[in-house]
């Protein structure tokens, strides 16, 4: 009795097993760590960055990496939560105001009172721009973090939005058969016969102009998201019409049927948590399709716009320093960035699938 | 057999002409009105109605939708707003730039990445598998206009050895860098086909069978095994060169190669709505066409295709 006990306590769910496994796959460790150091950098990015993201130093106009600036910082009359930023040679206190040298050399004398704070603590401060800056002198390294918001939202947003489009046209496919199944088998392969990413293009333009229909207008962020989403949807209803195609032929479905349940209970409520397992391989590679297409889209200028820092952009306002072999930092850094996140979610849907794999499950 | 290649067919009108529909509404779905664009923002409402009614633009959509196919049965798409070109000339013009970086990059991609999945097959789990697939899934990561622009970082610029912009032409060189650019995602999603495929049927027992008789493991995987494990891999194959005809877009736009991708962004980022249409339709029935070829090949080549 006692030993019947405990192998009923080690009886593990296929989930947990999943994630036993996952934990000791290589690939998917790598890619979780990856994917962790995105999420962190996501959340806390007020926390790491060191500078607004979208200020702008035109005196620091692309500067190499670990350039030390010295500014002072004064009361902005238009905005008293925010000082402004002066870019300064040097600065001496004369009396109850502050001379400065700008950077053409001129001397400029300020009052105490227009400057930030009481203590010079408060107004003045010597950054480091541990990657540099951009053309407008914002702090690369802050751009790369607040970038690294809009990436994963747009990973999981636009395969949310993919995941609804596709599971729901592929469980009726796949539970319904017969002409359901033809119509939308035809709609899949025509959809998928546009490349997806002239598809992205082409709905991110649709919906520039949403006013007319909707009654307000998308900002650039769900644009970018929906324009991905819809575009991506093929391969999860493809897989899961394939998936319904041999679950609906089960016992317990057949068992659903006979204690009267509707259609919708038996796709939704039995149906579908079986076929999970290949739906969350397939999103997890998704996420990472996501991001190159949005950054794909943002490099064009169609997706995200500027001056939000999304590493396309970035890596856009790179590109034209490329031919003139100066400032290749940056290129690469956003590159790196995209590379190691995308990276991140193709690592995590390997070690997935491994784990989920209910032929290599071993104890 | 002939029944299922006429089948095969028909299916794949039935997707072209999905395909078109799409296309057609495109011209309504994207902001702005045609003549008005056409004209420019200055036009005045007398010449915008005159252009419209000689565009059929105040006819009814299905009429619309007739003329449409009618002209697209003469191989007419309109002129393009921007240059005022014929587009299915330019299209036509421009095709073989795409066809020729898209089929060097397959066949480079199809050698290497073949090679490089057996050898990753022939050691399962060890150090040289490992790493192999680690590098394939880095390119599968790697955006291809991310890839292309560090690789001008690296060869056009720090080590100038390679042009970084321009066509053949100009020399075989300039082929090299896009060429590599599109080559890397293929390469890399080959090479894991061929491994897992190759890891399948080297589990089989005909080859424990081969391996029985005495044969040299080099004679047992180029004989037995890998005859038998093509058939994912050719798929992956046409499949990406059905892709890569279709458009290569970022490649050539950051390479500025004269093919259907560069025609198809510059078109969009124009808004020159004849342009969008007949690159976004053009692509298309080239992967249709491309995909039904494939298919009706399957047949000729695999005995074990169903028919029915």
């Amino acid at each position: 009795m006692k030993s019947k006990n405990k192998q009923l306590n080690r009886s593990e769910s296929l989930g947990q097993l999943a994630w036993r496994k996952l934990r000791r796959h290589p690939a998917g460790l790598i890619g979780m760590i990856l994917i962790g150091i995105l999420v962190f950098v996501s959340v806390f990015a007020p926390f790491l960055a060191p500078f607004d993201p979208k200020l702008q130093i035109l005196e620091y106009s692309v500067k190499a990496s670990m350039f030390q600036g010295n500014v002072l910082y004064t009361k902005n009359p238009a905005n008293l939560s925010q000082p402004s930023v002066l870019a300064i040679e040097s600065y001496k206190l004369v009396g109850d105001s502050v001379q400065y040298k700008d950077l053409s050399g001129r001397k400029v004398t300020i009052s105490k009172s227009k400057l930030w704070g009481k203590n010079p603590s408060d107004w003045h401060d010597t950054p480091i721009y541990y990657l540099g800056t951009d053309n407008f002198g914002r702090d690369v390294l802050s751009r790369l973090i607040y970038g690294a918001r809009i990436s994963l939202m747009v990973g999981v947003v636009s395969q949310i939005i993919a995941l609804i489009i596709g599971i729901f046209l592929g469980a009726l496919a796949g539970y319904f058969r017969g002409w359901v199944d033809n119509v939308v088998l035809w709609f899949i392969n025509v959809v998928w016969s546009f490349p997806t990413i002239l598809l992205a293009i082409l709905f991110s333009s649709v919906l520039k102009s949403t006013h007319d229909v909707l009654g307000f207008e998308l900002n650039a962020f769900w644009q970018t998201f929906i324009a991905i989403g819809i575009s991506s949807w093929v391969d999860i209803a493809r897989i899961v019409r394939g998936q319904f195609f041999s679950l609906r032929e089960m016992e317990y479905v057949e068992a659903t049927r006979a204690l009267g349940f509707g259609s919708f209970r038996t796709i939704f409520r039995h149906i579908l948590p079986n076929a999970f397992g290949p739906i969350i391989v397939l999103a997890t590679a998704g996420i990472a399709t996501s991001i190159i297409a949005e950054a794909g889209l943002s490099f064009l200028g169609l997706g995200i716009q500027k001056p939000d820092p999304s590493w396309g952009i970035l890596i856009f306002d790179g590109y034209g320093y490329i031919a003139a072999g100066t400032n290749w930092g940056l290129t690469l850094y956003p590159s790196i960035a995209i590379a190691a996140a995308v990276y991140g979610f193709n690592l995590l849907g390997d070690g997935l699938r491994d784990a989920l794999d209910p032929k290599s499950i071993s104890r | 057999m002939l029944n299922y290649i006429l089948r095969k067919l028909g299916y794949s009108i039935l997707v072209l002409f999905g395909v078109i529909t799409v296309t057609f509404f495109i011209n309504f779905v994207l902001p702005g009105d045609p003549a008005r664009l056409m004209l420019g923002q200055r036009a005045d409402q007398a010449s915008i109605k005159a252009l419209q009614q000689q565009l059929g633009l105040d006819k009814p959509k299905i009429v619309q939708f007739g003329s449409f196919l009618v002209n697209l049965s003469k191989g007419d798409f309109g002129r393009s707003f921007s240059t005022n070109r014929d587009v299915f000339g330019t299209i036509i013009e421009r095709f073989p730039a795409t066809a020729l970086l898209a089929t060097t990059a397959m066949i480079f991609s199809t050698i290497l990445g073949m090679v490089l999945g057996i050898f990753a097959a022939m050691r399962p789990n060890s150090w040289l598998d490992s790493s192999l697939m680690g590098f394939a899934l880095f390119g599968i990561s790697l955006p291809s206009f991310v890839l292309g622009l560090l690789l001008m970082l690296v060869f056009g610029v720090y080590l100038d050895w390679l042009p970084i912009s321009g066509y053949i032409d100009r020399g075989f060189e300039y082929l090299l860098l896009p060429m590599f650019t599109l080559a890397l995602r293929p390469l890399s999603i080959i090479a894991r086909v061929t491994r897992s495929s190759m890891l399948d049927v080297l589990g089989q027992d005909y080859v424990r069978t081969a391996k029985a008789k005495g044969l040299t493991s080099s004679r047992v995987i180029m004989k037995h095994a890998l005859r038998n494990a093509l058939n994912p891999v050719i798929t992956t194959i046409s499949a990406w060169f059905a892709g890569l005809l279709a458009g290569t877009f970022f490649v050539e736009y950051i390479f500025n190669w004269p093919g259907i991708g560069t025609v198809a962004i510059d078109a969009i980022l124009k808004l020159d709505y004849p342009m969008i249409q007949g690159t976004v339709l053009f692509t298309s029935l080239v992967f249709v066409i491309v995909n039904a070829v494939v298919d009706i090949m399957y047949v000729f080549l695999d005995p074990k295709v169903k028919l029915s």
